[in-house]
């Protein structure tokens, strides 16, 4: 078995076993030697691959394609008599109002959240990076919701903000104030960006790591400059911390746009179901969970997940291309050939 | 890592190969599910159903006496229509599902989901067609309507879901005289006793004046349409006329309820769900929920005192009152353990099960052989079940399409109503949006129906 260490293609084996070995060598032997040695190299890859592999074709790929061939039909699950329809489905997507609005409200939904949680990620990290005492114990508790599954959230929301028994109208009463319907128009959405905003622990933690890189060498030189607290924020803190906050605001905005616990604070337990989702809240995954469970529509529902995949790739691209100039990486992400480190052995 | 050409499992063989493994790991997971699905899941030898029901009827005790009683392991799954329609498209259901027969049967019987029961009935001793309430008809569907053809599932107990209760102490204190407990009221004159029934503070509803639907809105206006002499759905179900003078009529009535804000609606849901709560707490003066809802009243005797049950509004001159659950239980065609299915449905529907359920109060037994023992000792049981004997003559049974849930038509209304009240949008044209939406939804179910 290989040693495991980097060899340049053709190289002598560094462990040097062959120039241990006596006697005279055939070219052919030897061919036949870095042959069964390349085969054995093989077969050590292939086996730690494997598993991954078998995972990524039965539960990513096979899923995918067949949500694929599913989006070309108008199948419900149920009935035999499903037929291909195109791109049908897709143009439907883009033509139907309901689906449209509900990816409207998405997009504001993430708009705001996004923002607000990274803002509010960052804030923590610079308080509980201050040396106060037991720090430890703030980090804990502010990084805690972020440790609690978010269906265990979602439905303590709800339990907070029921109309009749939660503790916010509790507290109102409290105050010979009159309760609010909280899980419904106007206010369930703020609801909902409020429980986003109570899972910023977790933007807590990547920052504070970010923060904890930071060279206190660079405060100190320009303190001695004569930088206030903000200059070195600007100056120093967000230029360094840029690549940690691209990485949130990238992963902020898959999340967001995918988020579905609305369902869960917001159901109606009623053969209405998810249908009965308040307005504020109907965000795309929610209609794409109505139109495959309620309305029985597979291909369509399919669809709509595809262009959804395909929004957030867009996305994905244009932040990057966006972000240009705007964040700094320590170590150039593409150095040219000129500077790319050389491999063992010089080749 | 540099790897050889002739190496002995090229790249290409390799993918080919965990290709197959996957395939073959998936069919053997498939299997796996099916053989956890029909063999014992203890290892005692013992056969295991799995019953996908509601959390709240089978606790552990309820579920242990099951067990004993039947002689098999019984596996709960709660109940989600989420997850019955995935564990459907994937061929792999439970062997008995609780469901609404009112609303499903048309559904599923027409793709052939279902297991036809006539045979079973025919040998059962449990359990005679004779001895079947007419209820249980909404559980079978011919192909083209409701009510007739095979039976594909069976009803726990049932209520005639218009008829409504209401709270007497609160007539009291509005001044106001109690509905008639043999003569039905108009829809016009339950409205305007919702609306002085209604207690606001700072424009806001303390006490709710009236709850005008229980089971849905769709249904409703199914029933309301049917009072007035239409029908919302057109002969061949495929179609829905919300246009007809007798659907406007309901769809009219519906939009200046849910305009005079005077109880749950969809533009003012309950976030409960369902009237229970928000009527024990006196902030409900009248509930639309059939016989059943009496199970909750009985249950608290100050509650018990203050309530009294009422005949179905009527919407016009055809005396109809309809039931929109009967809710039961069906056997899925693909479900691995028929027999024992039917055993269950022997047990728990002419058993001991359904004796306890009919002397509770929580709806009518779906055997005529049991009705004796609904609950008539107190003067509210007992005004419950005269007012109840005297409405079932009236019993019919509305077809439900085949070609959509209830969830999906629901959906529409749900968003399509609210910016109607707000806005003040006339009924017809609320009506055609309605026929627009549905219709389109139901050509597309017809469509995979056939």
């Amino acid at each position: 078995m290989s040693t495991g260490q980097i060899t340049a293609p053709g190289a002598p084996s560094p462990s040097g076993e062959a120039a241990a070995r006596p006697g005279p060598r055939t070219g052919a032997h030897s061919a036949r030697r870095r042959r069964s040695l390349s085969s054995r190299r093989a077969l050590s890859f292939y086996v730690f691959a494997g598993p991954w592999v078998l995972g990524f074709l039965a539960l990513t790929a096979f899923p995918l394609g067949y949500a694929l061939w599913l989006s070309l039909t108008n199948a419900d699950g149920l009935s035999n008599n499903s037929r291909f329809v195109g791109l049908d489905n897709y143009r439907e997507v883009f033509t139907d109002p309901e689906t449209m609005s509900s990816l409207a409200r998405t997009g504001i939904f993430t708009a705001i959240t996004v923002p607000l949680t990274l803002a509010a990620g960052l804030l923590l990290a610079i308080l509980v990076n201050q040396p106060i005492r037991a720090r430890g114990v703030f980090r804990t508790l502010l990084y805690l919701p972020a440790v609690v599954p978010p269906v265990g959230a979602a439905l303590t929301f709800k339990l907070i903000f029921d109309r009749d028994s939660g503790a916010a109208n509790g507290a109102l009463d409290a105050l010979n104030l009159d309760g609010i319907s909280w899980l419904m128009d106007p206010y369930a959405r703020w609801v909902l960006v409020t429980l986003t905003l109570w899972g910023a622990g977790n933007a807590m933690i990547v920052s504070l790591a970010g923060l904890q890189d930071v060279p206190k060498e660079l405060y100190e030189a320009a303190r001695i400059d004569g930088a206030n607290t903000w200059q070195s924020f600007s100056r120093i803190t967000l230029p360094l911390l840029s690549p940690v906050l691209f990485f949130q605001v990238i992963t902020g905005i898959i999340a967001a746009v995918q988020s579905f616990l609305p369902l869960l604070i917001s159901l109606d337990p009623t053969p209405r179901g998810v249908t009965a989702v308040p307005e504020g809240n109907y965000l795309f995954m929610i209609h794409v969970f109505a139109q495959y469970f309620a309305n029985g529509r597979y291909g369509y529902a399919s669809a709509m997940l595809w262009v959804l995949f395909l929004i957030i790739v867009a996305i994905t691209f244009l932040v990057f291309k966006l972000s240009k100039g705007a964040v700094f990486y320590a170590v150039d992400p593409e150095p040219d050939k000129q500077s790319r480190p050389r491999t063992l052995g010089g080749k | 890592m540099p790897t050889s050409k002739t190496a002995s499992l090229d790249r290409r063989r390799f993918l080919a190969v965990s290709a197959g493994a996957a395939l073959g790991a998936s069919a053997l997971s498939a299997c796996a599910g099916s053989v956890g699905n029909t063999a014992n899941g203890s290892g005692s030898g013992k056969t295991t159903l799995t019953v996908m029901t509601v959390q709240n009827e089978w606790d552990k005790n309820a579920l242990k006496a099951a067990e004993e009683a039947l002689g098999m392991n019984i596996n709960v799954i709660i109940w989600d229509p989420t997850k019955l329609n995935a564990m459907l498209a994937a061929k792999n259901p439970p062997d008995v599902v609780r469901g609404f027969g009112a609303t499903e049967t048309p559904y599923f019987a027409a793709r052939g989901l279902m297991t036809d029961l006539d045979p079973y009935f025919a040998k059962s001793s449990a359990l005679k067609v004779s001895d079947l309430d007419p209820v249980n008809d909404v559980w079978r569907y011919d192909g083209k309507k409701q009510g007739a053809g095979p039976r594909y599932g069976m009803a726990k107990d049932y209520s005639q879901d218009s008829m409504f209760w209401y709270r007497t102490d609160l007539f009291e204190a509005a001044k106001l005289d109690v509905p008639s407990a043999t003569e039905p009221i108009s829809y016009d004159e339950w409205l305007d006793l919702g609306k002085k029934l209604v207690k606001r503070r700072l424009g806001k509803v303390k006490v709710y004046g009236l709850n005008a639907t229980g089971m849905g809105v769709f249904p409703q206006l199914m029933g309301m349409t049917a009072s007035a002499g239409g029908s919302l759905f057109a002969e061949d179900l495929a179609t829905v006329d919300f246009s007809s003078p007798e659907a406007l009529k309901a769809l009219q009535w519906y939009l200046d309820y849910a305009k005079a804000d005077i109880g749950p609606s969809v533009t003012n849901p309950n976030p409960d769900g369902w009237d229970g709560p928000t009527y024990q707490a006196n902030r409900m003066a009248m509930s639309c929920n059939g016989y059943w809802f009496g199970g909750l009243i009985g249950g608290d005797p100050k509650l018990a005192a203050a309530s009294r049950f009422a005949p179905a509004p009527q919407l016009g001159g055809n005396r109809v009152s309809s039931c929109f659950g009967a809710t039961g239980f069906w056997i899925p065609r693909d479900a691995k353990n028929k027999d024992a299915s039917w055993k269950f449905f022997e047990w728990y529907f002419g058993g001991k099960p359904a004796q306890d359920r009919a002397a509770s109060g929580w709806g009518i037994p779906s055997l005529t052989s049991l009705r004796s023992r609904m609950p008539q000792t107190n003067a509210f049981q007992k005004q419950a079940f005269q007012v109840q004997e005297q409405e079932l003559p009236h019993f019919s049974v509305l077809s439900f399409t085949p070609y959509a849930q209830q969830a999906a038509l629901e959906g529409v209304l749900t968003k399509v109503l609210p910016g109607a009240v707000k806005s003040g949008t006339p009924a017809g044209k609320v009506a055609d949006t309605l026929n627009s939406r549905m219709n389109e939804q139901l050509a597309q179910g017809k469509e995979l129906v056939g």
